[in-house]
């Protein structure tokens, strides 16, 4: 009687470890589903701000049409990127071209005290640097999912349950580096 | 410097917290045991049913309401979204980099440069920081500051130091009410005297024991939540500097905090009371070595 007890046990406690690794990777494939979203929310953000600073800038600086151009040009990439890494470079794009405006901007002092694109430019600043933590949670939940899949025991539940190895999100240059714009 | 792992840290912390919670109760309950031995065995029952009442809902009101009773006192009022956007901006990053849920902002006038989180767990938490801070530092050296708040609470660290001050206040008001009422007493002569001296001696030691276990706590985990702050703005330039305007900047101290709060900060709000908090060169040195 006892040993059907123990068996009993022994089978509840396999199943208990198997659902819990069956869980485990569920939740940390979720985290990085959501942190890949959450990349997407803020570009988004990002190219809604456009159109508004493209309209200040506009207002006060009138011989610069290429310049304006290229922002709006690397605006229309980035709302037709499919993909997040494509995505990101168009947002990257964006950036430098933003840089060249806000460089610009430096010659009319009308424009560079106006309130409304003072608050424009802190708010593209501050969105970019929530694209960019956004990109490193999205890699950090990456690192925790491969950590746990591709070490023992995990690697044992993972080939069961068919669970790979995801790809950092990789994108080189000097992405980390916020917009510098010094006024 | 050891290094601990982040969830041997929360599981470590909440461990802790219950453990703590446990221990208050106990000494509670222990204290009216003595004290009704103290004056009258006769109501003994009485007593300790008051005890057991006071102390579980002493213990469950400050737990559920931590954040609220630490907001209210040092006067904070809640962050508007329109007149601080940096601050919010910030904190909406960095909770994106760290997965966690939005804390409620407070700000408190005052100014020194500091903060302090509290609260019972992410879910449950606020942030707020004084309007030297807001004032005095740069964008980063403010970001690095809510980081350390924000790995306060991805810690737990919020929940155990709460628990620790809810102790720090009931031990020093039991205590007091004990000496206190020892000139009221009757003054017949039962055999209760060594009750009595039992009771004075807890009453006296117990609050020195409870600060200095508060005392020894918080500063290690201040240099674990420096270290986690890094790790969610990988940028330890911004906490350096902003530990640093804090070490060269003299300010007036902070009146209007209480002492048992003063773990909570992010950088001690008293000249020279005790060190609830590493120095700050100590705090800088390891940074600068991230």
């Amino acid at each position: 009687m006892a040993l059907i007890w123990w068996i009993l046990g022994v089978v509840l406690l396999i199943a208990i470890i198997f659902m819990y690794y069956y869980n485990r990777f569920q939740v940390l494939l979720n985290r990085i589903d959501n942190s890949l979203s959450q990349i997407d929310v803020q570009l988004k953000r990002r190219a809604d701000l456009i159109p508004n600073l493209i309209e200040t800038v506009k207002g006060f600086v009138k011989h610069e049409t290429s310049a304006i151009k290229a922002v709006t040009e690397a605006r229309k990439a980035l709302v037709s990127a499919k993909g997040v890494v494509d995505k990101v470079k168009a947002d990257n794009k964006l950036e430098s071209a933003l840089k060249t405006i806000f460089a610009i901007a430096e010659g009319y002092p009308d424009l560079k005290a106006n309130t409304n694109f003072l608050e424009l430019q802190r708010e593209l600043a501050s969105t970019e640097d929530k694209v960019a933590y956004a990109r490193q949670y999205y890699n950090d939940s990456i690192l925790t999912y491969n950590n746990l899949s591709t070490t023992m025991p995990g690697a044992f539940f993972a080939k069961l349950y068919g669970k790979k190895e995801r790809e950092y999100l990789k994108i080189t240059e000097a992405e980390k580096k916020p917009v510098n714009v010094k006024f | 410097m050891e290094r601990v792992d982040f969830r041997d840290q929360i599981s470590n912390n909440k461990l802790r917290s219950y453990f703590l919670m446990a221990i208050i109760f106990v000494v509670f309950v222990l204290f009216g045991y003595v004290i009704s031995f103290a004056f009258d065995p006769g109501f003994f029952f009485i007593i300790m049913i008051i005890s057991i009442i006071f102390s579980l809902s002493y213990l469950l009101i400050s737990y559920y309401n931590s954040d609220k009773i630490a907001v209210a006192s040092v006067g904070a009022k809640l962050a508007s979204r329109e007149k601080h956007k940096q601050y919010y901006n910030l904190v909406e990053g960095l909770t994106i980099a760290s997965g966690m849920p939005m804390p409620k902002l407070y700000v408190m006038e005052s100014f020194q440069i500091n903060a302090f989180a509290s609260g019972r767990d992410p879910n449950n938490a606020v942030i707020c920081v004084t309007t030297g801070a807001l004032e005095k530092l740069e964008k980063r050296e403010l970001e690095g500051v809510l980081s350390h708040e924000l790995s306060h609470i991805a810690n737990y660290d919020i929940r155990y130091m709460t628990i620790v001050t809810v102790m720090v206040g009931m031990i020093a008001i039991v205590s007091q009410i004990f000496l206190r009422s020892l000139w009221f007493r009757s003054g017949d002569s039962r055999n209760n005297g060594i009750f009595i001296v039992i009771g004075i001696i807890m009453a006296i030691l117990a609050p020195i024991v409870v600060s200095l276990i508060q005392l020894s706590i918080s500063r290690k985990r201040e240099f674990a939540a420096d270290a986690s702050a890094v790790k969610f703005t990988r940028y330890p330039g911004g906490l350096v500097k902003a530990l640093k305007k804090i070490q060269v900047g003299h300010f007036p101290e902070e009146k209007k905090v209480s002492k048992a709060v003063a773990p909570l900060f992010f950088s001690n709000p008293f000249k020279g009371w005790g060190s609830t908090h590493p120095p700050l060169e100590k705090r800088i040195e390891v940074l600068e070595r991230m």
